[in-house]
């Protein structure tokens, strides 16, 4: 798989757990990238998720998206 | 025609081309010459102690069939008596009155050598000085040139020395051979320097003669580090310059020197925040009169561009200077190529393929010519196949549009250091 398809899948994987009403809760970042932990709490139901963003341009992906919601 | 005339720190010249302190301006002959020419000024080959040189001085670095492209010097400072190169001062100024003389001063770093150099060139008409704090070779063995300069107290005290002592503008040439030029130009700044230039010449062995296994030039058979100039040393230079020009305690002008060969390097010079250049290697390479290309260059460049003087765009670039980490991480560009110009010699797709991010395919078209294109979403605009493309216009580096905003990575870590203490309720 091409860097660019790997960071396609990465960005849809960013995409589907926030459109499905996740939260960014903790960036941590490693030799091995950056680890995303995802929280999505609905009534007292509560799920947890993790994604390794491993390519660049993903990791610039969703640290723009964090940064445009910061300045907004 | 856009006016020339420059004035650094007080010192004013006809235009910005001056010839840097070096061979060419040994003599009243060799600077006499330089002014009929055209050059706006010289700074005066060092005066100091006179030295004793030796025999088979210089080296030059040729790169496929490019004659110096670099140029690499054992030679010292003046081996003539000060009366004599005073006395010729004397006589180049009192001919040329408008055009600027700089003496070029090296002495060890005591402050009454200062004091009596400076107080027995002062009466000669010189417009300026120009401490050399640079020369690294020879001289730097005896304390002096770059041993000095690359120590910021010395550089501080010294050219408060000069500055006690002399009543015309005082320049401080700089080495390159130092970790960050700006702790020393700031040095020079607190000792009341008017004016900085830069760069000296680069530590520097030319080559190794591979079959007598001498160096490159060699004196008899034994070899010295000397220093490295021309076009090869421009960019460490502007570097320099620029490092210099954006720094807020350095608020003193810049002579640039370095490399400098034509009048867009003047005029790179001039907007990285040199207020002139001084030349050398290109005059050694080319002779005086290269000074008319530069003088008509310039003038149509600004011309050109409705620019009435040569001072309006001094230092216009250096405010697009910065960090790395102010950099916008989402500007993106790719390589296109136009495969009606492309003379498919395929050097692109090797030096992608080889030594980048392996996005420039071979194709084939219909009917079986092979073609090459750039998957774009694969590149990252290096431009390494811009630059190793010997076919002008074969390839262009495109700008896109990106739907993400600017960011830089100072901003990144800015806000994302807090998140991994503080949940962030982001919805897209």
């Amino acid at each position: 798989m091409s860097e660019y398809q790997e960071y396609r899948l990465e960005r849809e994987q960013i995409d589907f757990l926030l459109e499905r009403g996740y939260r960014i809760t903790r960036v941590s970042e490693s030799l091995s990238g950056a680890f995303l932990d995802f929280e999505l709490i609905e009534g007292t139901k509560q799920e947890w998720k993790q994604l390794n963003i491993k390519t660049p341009e993903g990791r610039k992906y969703f640290s723009t998206l964090l940064f445009k919601k910061k300045l907004n | 025609m856009a006016d020339l005339s420059i004035d650094l720190a007080g010192i004013k010249s006809p235009n910005p081309f001056w010839l840097a302190s070096a061979p060419p301006t040994n003599s009243g002959y060799q600077v006499q010459r330089a002014f009929e020419a055209g050059w706006g000024g010289a700074v005066w080959k060092t005066l100091g102690d006179p030295i004793l040189n030796v025999s088979s001085r210089f080296a030059a670095v040729s790169f496929n069939g490019q004659r110096v492209a670099g140029f690499n010097n054992i030679e010292l400072i003046t081996d003539r008596p000060l009366e004599v190169n005073l006395k010729e001062i004397y006589e180049t100024k009192k001919r040329f009155p408008d055009h600027a003389i700089i003496a070029s001063v090296m002495v060890e770093p005591q402050q009454e050598k200062w004091h009596e150099i400076i107080k027995r060139i002062e009466d000669v008409g010189v417009d300026g000085y120009e401490l050399n704090f640079g020369c690294p070779h020879g001289m730097a063995e005896r304390g002096m040139g770059a041993a000095s300069g690359q120590v910021p107290e010395l550089v501080e005290k010294q050219t408060y020395w000069a500055k006690e002592a002399a009543s015309k503008p005082v320049i401080v040439k700089l080495t390159p051979n130092i970790t960050d030029i700006t702790v020393t130009a700031e040095a020079a700044v607190r000792g009341g320097a008017d004016a900085i230039s830069m760069i000296n010449t680069i530590n520097s062995l030319a080559g190794v003669d591979i079959h007598s296994w001498n160096t490159i030039p060699h004196v008899g058979g034994k070899g010295a580090h000397g220093g490295y100039c021309g076009p090869a040393v421009k960019p460490i230079a502007l570097n320099m310059v620029a490092e210099c020009a954006r720094n807020k305690m350095i608020n003193v002008p810049i002579s640039g020197i370095g490399g400098i060969s034509n009048w867009q390097d003047t005029v790179e010079f001039l907007l990285m925040g040199s207020t002139g250049v001084q030349i050398c290697t290109a005059a050694m390479h080319h002779g005086f009169r290269i000074v008319e290309d530069l003088i008509d260059g310039l003038s149509n460049y600004l011309d050109e561009k409705g620019i009435s003087s040569v001072m309006d765009i001094v230092g216009k670039s250096v405010p697009r200077y910065s960090d790395w980490g102010n950099l916008d991480l989402n500007y993106k560009v790719v390589a296109r190529i136009n495969n009606d110009v492309c003379i498919n010699c395929n050097k692109c797709h090797i030096a992608c393929e080889d030594t980048s991010h392996q996005c420039i395919d071979m194709l084939k078209d219909t009917s079986g010519s092979s073609f090459l294109r750039v998957r774009e979403e694969d590149c990252v605009g290096c431009n390494l196949c811009s630059i190793v493309c010997p076919a002008d216009g074969a390839i262009d580096m495109i700008e896109l549009t990106n739907e993400l905003p600017p960011m830089t990575w100072n901003e990144r870590q800015s806000f994302l250091g807090g998140i991994s203490s503080e949940s962030v309720d982001f919805v897209k």
